[in-house]
């Protein structure tokens, strides 16, 4: 997936081996759970030993996706057979351990970063170790009045591809890009989320996903610390006889971005990549317009931001994280966490 | 690298489930390179490394309050409200007013309530509402959020329809 664009093809549908390599990274990141079915809830005479699994899930898969694997492993392990007849994997729903009930439309990564967040805050501990997600599996009676939608895997996939049409309008004002794949290509998105296939997932992606273009130049872009990729948009080059890329991250409306804050609210807003006065619109930037009181400009944050679980730099640009790092459904997710000293945990 | 979705039989499934366990491999958020930025070129050697200054923070008792109390400012909930113009999609009736200012910190889930109460239809039956035509928000997005991202002419146009028609 390594080419680069000759000057005269539309550079939307080639990307450059950067973007590749980071949309790869975080497709294949993985946080770990520990899941433990509610001790109430557990059949009777099941194997009580061993009612826990662990299991290192894909930040970019949805809660709903490991039923199945979890389902396998209680069946095997520690239902009996007259449990596992009445079992109902449509009413699964899951907690965490300190009771609040998890959105499971939001991905494994973003609950998991959030989560991290919030309990370290509450807890008053450090928040660089990691530690696996407890949840907590219940088997039944799912409180329907407080998850707004029925937790089926079908749900699961309204919603998926509700955030990649919102996202879409995010970018174009529009959701043209995405009403105009084919049904089959709609549905490989999903498909290939869950088989967790990269390539099943990006073949259909890269049709809507806006990439950063490679430099103007014949010989191979410079890697992405050069100061020339991030402040020049390829279009304002003088020397470039390429059109300028429309369909390109740069050329955005708006990036679709949220921030987290521990124990919410969860923020939306405009997010163009070039600012008014013509500058790149970075993460810094970003903080300091909506977060003032966390960013304050020109003193020390107290704050820190984390997209797919990685220290983001301030200087990292919001086009460039819409296109390299955002969620399967379309989202850069920021989550904020509060400095806690100046020794800081692992990048 | 693992993805938790591998097919099993791995040995994976009897795991003993004790609290002082450790987890055996992680490959979560810490060993993974990081974006490069601008001007940044120290080479990434996967190992625990000391952030930026720019993400350090120095005074720490004060400057933890200083940041609980903007988090709690931020959580106050915006009292302002917003205009919602409902539009009818196909078979729908129109309503005799379509224009309502509505709480910008409510989720969307209330306005597709109130809609429900406006129109005098029941829990079950069908509604399907969108933004701008073009898609459905999640219950629980927040107007305030769809506002300052979706909003045209200082409103935000909801449409709401029997039949799912952009679903």
């Amino acid at each position: 997936m390594s080419t680069y664009a000759p000057r005269h093809t539309p550079s939307a549908f080639s990307t450059p081996a950067s973007t590749t390599l980071f949309r790869r990274l975080t497709w294949e990141g993985t946080v770990p759970l520990e899941v433990r079915v509610d001790a109430k809830e557990l059949p009777a005479n099941s194997d009580r030993g061993l009612e826990c699994y662990y299991m290192q899930a894909p930040r970019v898969s949805y809660l709903p996706l490991l039923v199945p694997e979890i389902k396998r492993f209680l069946m095997d392990v520690v239902f009996d057979e007259a449990a596992a007849r009445v079992i109902k994997e449509e009413d699964w729903w899951f907690e965490s351990e300190e009771g609040s009930l998890l959105k499971w439309h939001w991905s494994i990564g973003l609950i998991y970063d959030n989560h991290t967040i919030t309990a370290s805050l509450r807890n008053n501990s450090s928040s660089s170790q990691i530690t696996p997600l407890r949840l907590v599996l219940h088997l039944a009676s799912p409180p329907t009045d407080k998850l707004l939608l029925s937790p089926s895997t079908d749900a699961c996939k309204q919603a998926f591809m509700g955030q990649l049409k919102e996202a879409d309008f995010m970018r174009w004002g529009s959701t043209k890009r995405m009403t105009g794949l084919r049904k089959a290509e709609q549905d490989g998105l999903w498909e290939g989320i869950k088989e967790h296939n990269f390539d099943e997932y990006w073949r259909v992606a890269a049709k809507v996903t806006p990439t950063t273009t490679p430099t103007r130049s014949t010989s191979p872009p410079p890697p992405p610390s050069s100061a020339s990729m991030h402040t020049r948009p390829p279009s304002a080059d003088p020397g470039s006889t390429a059109a300028p890329d429309r369909d390109g991250a740069y050329s955005v409306r708006s990036v679709p971005v949220r921030i987290y804050l521990p124990d919410g609210p969860v923020l939306q807003d405009l997010v163009p990549p070039v600012l008014e006065d013509g500058t790149v619109h970075t993460l810094a930037k970003f903080l300091a317009t909506h977060l003032p009181l966390l960013f304050p400009p020109g003193k020390p944050p107290l704050a820190y931001a984390l997209v797919q679980g990685v220290h983001a730099p301030p200087d990292a640009e919001m086009a460039w994280l819409g296109a390299c790092m955002p969620s399967a459904d379309g989202w850069v997710n920021v989550c904020v966490g509060i400095l806690r000293d100046a020794r800081v945990g692992r990048f | 690298m693992s993805d938790g979705l591998g097919e099993g039989g791995d040995g994976r499934r009897r795991p003993r489930c004790s609290r002082s366990s450790g987890v055996a491999v992680l490959s979560g958020p810490g060993k993974r390179a990081s974006p490069k930025a601008a001007g940044a070129n120290t080479p990434h050697d996967g190992q625990a490394r000391v952030l930026p200054s720019a993400w350090t923070s120095l005074d720490t008792a004060g400057s933890m309050q200083e940041a609980q109390d903007a988090l709690e400012t931020y959580r106050k909930k915006d009292p302002n409200k917003v205009v919602v113009r409902f539009k009818a999609v196909g078979n729908a009736p129109i309503m005799k007013q379509n224009f309502y200012k509505i709480t910008a910190s409510n989720r969307f889930q209330a306005v597709i309530q109130f809609l429900r109460k406006e129109l005098g239809w029941k829990a079950g039956d069908p509604l399907f509402t969108y933004i701008n035509l073009a898609f459905s928000p999640a219950p629980d997005d927040t107007v305030t959020n769809l506002f300052k991202s979706f909003a045209t002419d200082g409103h935000l146009i909801v449409n709401y329809s029997t039949t799912a028609a952009w679903g």
